[in-house]
């Protein structure tokens, strides 16, 4: 990003100084705030960034009905007419709520770290509806400070800039092009009925292959047969697996828990990890253990199904969301109430139920 | 509310010929190198050529003129040559001092003024010309498309939001800076807003920024409500509460950049 004309603009060292002399700015300023209502939003570079879009965080399906049927125009003059009446809430809005309860956790125990969660607010929306959006996070108070409405230009460069750790979208395509970014992002759907959520505790459960680690195995059970995939495993237990589009988002999480155990808070961590996963705990599940132990990473609950549908666990463990790659999957827990995201990566993206899909159809997906 | 009469008209804008044209290297040709306002340059042109694509009898069109402060007349030449070379739609041509610049802008009705360096914005910031930074674009890439940024962080004042400026230790002077700017630039703005109009929000050669960099997101939405009032609508909008701005410029990468001397201001806050 440094300009290839050095002489008025400062070379990369300057600005990075020159930025640190701004943060030092907008730091002493929201601490000179006479009224301190509203917590100063940390550092990008400190905090955990997620960026959720508009229609996942609130439910926008009337609006979008207008913008499928009726046009730009008609859809955001649309918009402007119910611009006082706050959207109501979407299926990444217990998350953002759990995520904020995280975050007033933390600052009670670390009152000067920058080490929390950061919710931006990412849009392909233009900036004329961005006052409705306003609106609607006052109305719900928020802590969302920070947002980039791109007026239907690509998110894919603002995710970088906005630093984010995590993006949640409805549209595939735009998750898909953040993973291929090396952005942890997953799909979001409307979901049919929720269970009722922890408002004390996040919960974040994982599948394992081709979400915390990568798809090599799974590659290997749907060309192979599960015979060779035990085989395999077992075989190359030691070894670990490659890493996956979410481990940088487990690893964040963890990061922040271990804030919490530092001060004893380890039995009401507000933050609890699942891995939810297909493997048996026999055959196949050692390898993902120690692969997570040698990233130095750790869930708190390991779930090993061998194959038993996850629906019905999903419901009892109730997380804020549950990241799968395989459709099959998400639409089991939602069909028992869990808030499910996909994650559009490897070989899984071929394959439905089972079956490879033409490759025409698995390009749709 | 504002009057909807439709402003006939150009929409004038001034350069400096050092922006226009790079005087530092040396060349042997006779036109002078591309400086810095050359994609500006070819932004506005396309702009217009789009306008007229519309109407043949478009008033309302960006008209640019040069300033050029001191120079020989052998540059002067030189000036005037290279506007033809390269084919450059400017109006006219101004040599004048330093101390004339104002009423040579307000003569011409000229709507902003562009320099790529910031003090000398500032400068005419504070002897009340609308002026804003000619953002240095990275590369050289002609687009199809002028991107202008404001500060949402100016725009955004307004009477409600006074007492988070006093807040944030600004001073009454600053504060006086912060709103003469916001009447400034309204002028420009109007007139834009409804050159932004005659196209529909998507596939526009006009592309209209607001870049919220410290202030909340009820800043930003006064700001995006403001413009409104005075038919501008916006594009695309961000609001940062701190974080830094030069990634997200990197990607916008405007022409103009208005922040009607806020920046320098948040320096002279940690001062104070």
């Amino acid at each position: 990003m440094s300009n290839p004309d050095g002489s008025e603009r400062a070379g990369q060292s300057n600005y990075d100084s020159s930025e640190e002399k701004d943060w030092a700015a907008v730091k002493a300023l929201f601490d000179n705030s006479k009224t301190t209502k509203k917590p100063r939003p940390p550092k990008p570079s400190n905090a955990v960034t997620i960026a959720v879009s508009s229609r996942t965080l609130f439910n926008m399906i009337k609006e979008r009905k207008v913008f499928e049927e009726e046009g730009l125009e008609r859809y955001v003059a649309h918009q402007l007419e119910l611009e006082d009446q706050p959207f109501p809430p979407g299926v990444s809005f217990p998350f953002v709520k759990a995520l904020m309860n995280v975050n007033a956790r933390l600052r009670d125990l670390y009152p000067d770290s920058e080490e929390l969660f950061d919710i931006v607010l990412m849009t392909n929306n233009h900036a004329q509806v961005g006052v409705r959006l306003i609106n609607s996070i006052n109305h719900y108070d928020l802590t969302i400070e920070r947002f980039c409405m791109t007026g239907g230009e690509s998110p894919i460069g603002y995710l970088k800039a906005y630093m984010t750790n995590l993006y949640l979208s409805k549209d595939s395509m735009k998750v898909q092009e953040a993973i291929e970014e090396g952005i942890a992002a997953a799909t979001m759907f409307t979901g049919d009925s929720e269970n009722e959520l922890s408002d004390t505790q996040l919960r974040v459960a994982f599948d394992g292959d081709a979400v915390l680690f990568s798809d090599e195995s799974e590659i290997i059970v749907k060309e192979h047969g599960l015979d060779t995939f035990f085989k395999h495993e077992k075989e190359f237990e030691n070894k670990p697996l490659a890493q996956g589009p979410l481990k940088c988002f487990l690893e964040a999480l963890g990061k922040l828990q271990r804030k919490f155990y530092a001060k004893n808070q380890r039995i009401n961590c507000p933050i609890r990890t699942y891995l939810v996963t297909a493997r048996s705990a026999a055959s196949a599940g050692a390898r993902v253990l120690k692969t997570l132990r040698s990233w130095g990473l750790e869930v708190d609950e390991a779930l090993f199904l061998a194959g038993a549908p996850k629906g019905p666990l999903l419901q009892k463990i109730k997380p804020h969301i549950f990241f799968d790659d395989q459709m099959f999957h998400i639409e089991g827990a939602q069909e028992l109430g869990t808030i499910a995201a996909h994650v559009p990566y490897g070989i899984g993206q071929k394959y439905h139920k089972g079956k490879r899909i033409e490759t025409s159809d698995a390009e749709k997906k | 509310m504002e009057n909807k009469k439709n402003h006939a008209g150009p929409l004038m804008i001034a350069l400096q010929h050092d922006d226009l044209f790079d005087l530092n290297s040396v060349s042997t040709n006779t036109e002078l190198p591309k400086g810095r306002a050359f994609t500006f340059i070819k932004a506005v042109q396309t702009v217009n050529e789009r306008l007229v694509e519309q109407n043949k009898n478009e008033s309302l069109l960006f008209e640019v003129i040069l300033i050029t402060k001191e120079c020989s007349e052998d540059v002067k030449m030189k000036i005037v040559e290279s506007v033809k070379h390269y084919d450059l739609e400017i109006g006219k041509f101004y040599f004048c001092k330093k101390e004339e610049l104002k009423n040579t802008l307000q003569s011409n009705k000229v709507k902003l003024f562009l320099s790529t360096d910031r003090d000398d914005v500032h400068e005419a910031l504070h002897s009340g010309i609308s002026a804003a930074l000619l953002y240095d674009q990275a590369d050289h890439r002609v687009l199809k498309q002028l991107k202008v940024i404001f500060s949402g962080d100016v725009l955004g004042f307004s009477e409600d939001s006074l007492e988070s400026y006093l807040e944030f230790e600004l001073s009454e002077k600053q504060i006086e800076t912060v709103k003469a700017a916001k009447i400034c630039v309204k002028e420009f703005a109007v007139l834009i807003g409804q050159m932004r109009r005659r196209f529909g929000p998507e596939n526009s050669p006009i592309c209209i920024c607001v870049l919220t960099t410290w202030g909340s997101r009820n800043v930003c939405a006064s700001a995006l409500k403001t413009l409104r009032e005075w038919g501008l609508d916006v594009d695309e909008a961000f609001c940062l509460a701190g974080a830094p701005a030069h990634p997200i410029l990197s990607i916008v990468n405007p022409h103009i950049l208005w922040d009607g001397g806020f920046h320098n201001m948040r320096d002279l806050a940690t001062l104070s």
